[in-house]
């Protein structure tokens, strides 16, 4: 009873499969109300953490505390007051929306109006259609809005987004954003670094079943050793390369011809940078700062991309 | 109670699986009734009657009166040989103009005529004229015979290969149904994570397992009610008066082979490798445990194997009870193969079988 506000608590948390670490050692905690995300490519362990405190998959050791109760041992207590969306699932073909809705309702002691949650998510019309002649995007606010049919308090989100195309995938943001409107707490996964720093209140970056960040998402991103960016074209570079070389790293964009980015450690070789870059007369120019997938870059030494290459753990 | 009927729905809106379930066997029936159901030729007697006597007639009335074929009456030769080549008969029994005739030219003789693919009927047709002429034989020279048959039948009733099928009919469809429905089914919620998903709520395992098997056995007892249904009112099958009984051991079966079907979908990965199972375990079972043919007619050796399949035990205690009025205490054995594989099958499905994986 020492911090009301914590709703979520996990600790030295390991999963072997034989002698293979999925999960090794991590510790977190998730608070009242906010967006957690866990953030890393495929295979770094987020899915594994995520299923361990739903409470499908039980912890080789550690201790997993869920509104006060271990999921070990009190499963059923936590079960009534979670709502859970599994990656990539799939709901009864031969059920329409409403019948899936007022079934796994039916499985709580208490439950959401079917059609009020569908209206919620834009689906009302449909609440007679199989879940096959949905679209992707409808799909996945379904299958979203199916984890809210107990009122939970806590909402677990396994990479909502993969796989939608962009307005989708902002539909769906969207949709994320109400349900924290409503005062319920959200952890989810993702490879989209955007889609964390939009999103999440705090995200905790995993690597290799390890968490090697942990904080705000804007203090993450100032972590970045160099947190200034310099975009801009030009076609004379020659003259000012070595200069800029020296106070930041240039790097030309592999592609586009004569498009540049320069990353800079402090302010005062940002205008350095920025007068030595405006002597060439740039086609273009832009100032930013640095992102979260920089970061991730730089604590990982790896880029994210999209393609499944890494070994799915089922 | 809502996923029962969620799972009710589940069932009656999957065309495919109605198919199997439902159509599917009743094809069986209606291809089996109309070979081997109402007889409509096989047993057919064409009779052809030239004569006018008091004998003759005698006779015609014994073959009409006996139950074992029917008798057609017909002009001439000619037109009963049509019948045959029709298969509207099998056999023709032609009584010459003077047979029976009070004179010395009278015909002495009977002619049988008959269709070699039909050598059943014909014999027995043989046997009744002859036993006939027997009789009117000793009559006419005042004897008694002196050693005589008694024969008795094995069975109460008759029944008919047809009758024989139809049973092995019922045990098809709920073998079939059942091992496939539910391998795929546990098989593709679980690809689907449905199976994951439903872990993730309060509800007891049990419960939807429970609910599962309760919507199956609805489906059988459709199932088993339509194929009765048309065998015996579209095509003249019998499956005896304990119609209850047959129920009692199809909802037996039934469970069995749900069993079968969990075991099958916790022995697979995906989907598809369930169906694939699932068909090599149903395919030689409908032809090993006696479906369409009487399995003791196979090499000993064999017999003693596949007598023990769990189709096998099922269909002979179905067949006893419909067609020879016996009940499934006569035969214990059979009984306690049935148990003996529902038991094995419980208890690697409890084993085995996982909503989700660790």
């Amino acid at each position: 009873m020492t911090d009301m506000a914590v709703v979520i608590v996990v600790e030295n948390l390991v999963k072997r499969y034989g002698k293979l670490a999925a999960v090794s050692g991590i510790s977190f905690e998730v608070q009242k109300g906010e967006v957690f995300g866990l953030l890393g490519e495929n295979g770094a362990g987020k899915t594994t953490t995520l299923e361990i405190i739903e409470g499908l998959r039980r912890p080789t050791s550690g201790i997993v505390k869920v509104l006060g109760h271990d999921v070990a041992r009190e499963m059923s207590q936590i079960k009534t007051r979670i709502g859970v969306q599994l990656q990539s699932s799939a709901y009864y073909s031969y059920l329409t929306l409403r019948e899936i809705l007022e079934l796994f309702g039916s499985f709580y002691p208490k439950y959401l109006p079917a059609d009020k949650l569908l209206k919620s998510v834009n689906l009302l019309e449909k609440a007679k259609s199989y879940v096959t002649q949905l679209s992707g995007g409808q799909r996945q606010r379904f299958s979203i809005v199916a984890s809210l049919v107990n009122d939970p308090q806590i909402v677990f989100l396994d990479e909502p987004t993969t796989g939608l195309d962009p307005l989708a995938r902002r539909n769906l943001w969207e949709l994320i954003a109400q349900i924290k409107s409503q005062g319920k707490t959200i952890v989810l996964t993702t490879h989209y670094m955007e889609e964390a720093e939009l999103l999440c209140d705090r995200v905790a970056i995993m690597d290799k079943g390890k968490i090697i960040a942990l904080d705000k998402t804007h203090k993450l991103v100032e972590q970045a050793s160099k947190p200034f960016k310099v975009s801009f074209i030009s076609d004379r570079t020659d003259t000012v390369a070595s200069q800029l070389k020296k106070i930041g790293t240039l790097t030309e964009l592999g592609g586009k011809t004569d498009h540049f980015e320069i990353t800079l450690a402090t302010a005062a070789s940002l205008h350095k940078a920025l007068d030595l870059i405006r002597t060439l007369q740039p086609a273009s120019l832009t100032v930013t700062r640095a992102s979260l997938e920089d970061v991730f870059i730089e604590k990982t030494g790896k880029t994210i991309t999209e393609e499944e290459n890494a070994p799915v753990r089922r | 109670m809502r996923l029962f009927v969620a799972n009710l729905k589940l069932l009656f809106r999957n065309r495919q699986l109605l198919f199997w379930s439902l159509a599917f066997p009743l094809i069986f029936t209606a291809i089996f009734g109309l070979f081997f159901g109402k007889d409509v030729g096989g047993g057919s007697v064409a009779l052809v009657n030239n004569s006018k006597t008091e004998l003759a007639s005698s006779l015609e009335t014994a073959l009409e009166k006996s139950d074992l074929f029917s008798v057609r009456t017909e002009s001439s030769v000619e037109s009963a040989k049509k019948l045959i080549k029709k298969n509207l008969a099998s056999t023709i029994v032609e009584i010459p103009a003077t047979f029976g005739q009070n004179t010395p030219t009278a015909a002495k003789t009977i002619k049988i005529i008959f269709d070699p693919a039909a050598q059943q009927t014909s014999a027995v047709v043989t046997v009744f004229v002859d036993k006939f002429l027997t009789g009117v034989n000793y009559k006419l020279q005042n004897a008694k015979p002196i050693y005589s048959l008694d024969v008795e039948k094995t069975v109460e009733g008759t029944f008919t290969y047809f009758d024989f099928v139809l049973i092995g009919l019922i045990g098809m469809a709920l073998m079939n149904s059942n091992i496939q429905s539910l391998a795929i089914n546990m098989a593709r919620y679980r690809e689907d994570k449905i199976l994951k998903r439903i872990t993730t709520t309060p509800l007891p395992t049990w419960k939807f397992i429970v609910a599962e098997v309760a919507a199956h056995l609805v489906l059988n007892i459709i199932q088993v009610a339509v194929i009765i249904a048309t065998g015996v009112y579209l095509f003249g099958g019998h499956v005896g008066n304990n119609i209850g009984l047959l129920f009692v051991l199809s909802l037996l079966g039934a469970v069995l082979f749900q069993l079968i079907g969990f075991v099958i979908a916790s022995a697979t990965k995906t989907a598809s490798a369930a169906e694939g199972m699932s068909t090599a375990i149903t395919i030689p079972m409908m032809f090993l445990s006696g479906v369409f043919f009487p399995i003791d007619q196979l090499p000993h050796w064999i017999f003693s194997i596949v007598s023990y399949l769990p189709l096998s035990p099922l269909l002979r205690m179905m067949r006893e009870g419909a067609l020879e009025n016996l009940s499934p205490w006569s035969t214990p054995m059979n009984l306690i193969i049935v148990f003996a594989w529902i038991l094995v099958a419980l208890g690697f499905a409890v084993w085995r079988f996982r909503l989700t994986e660790e």
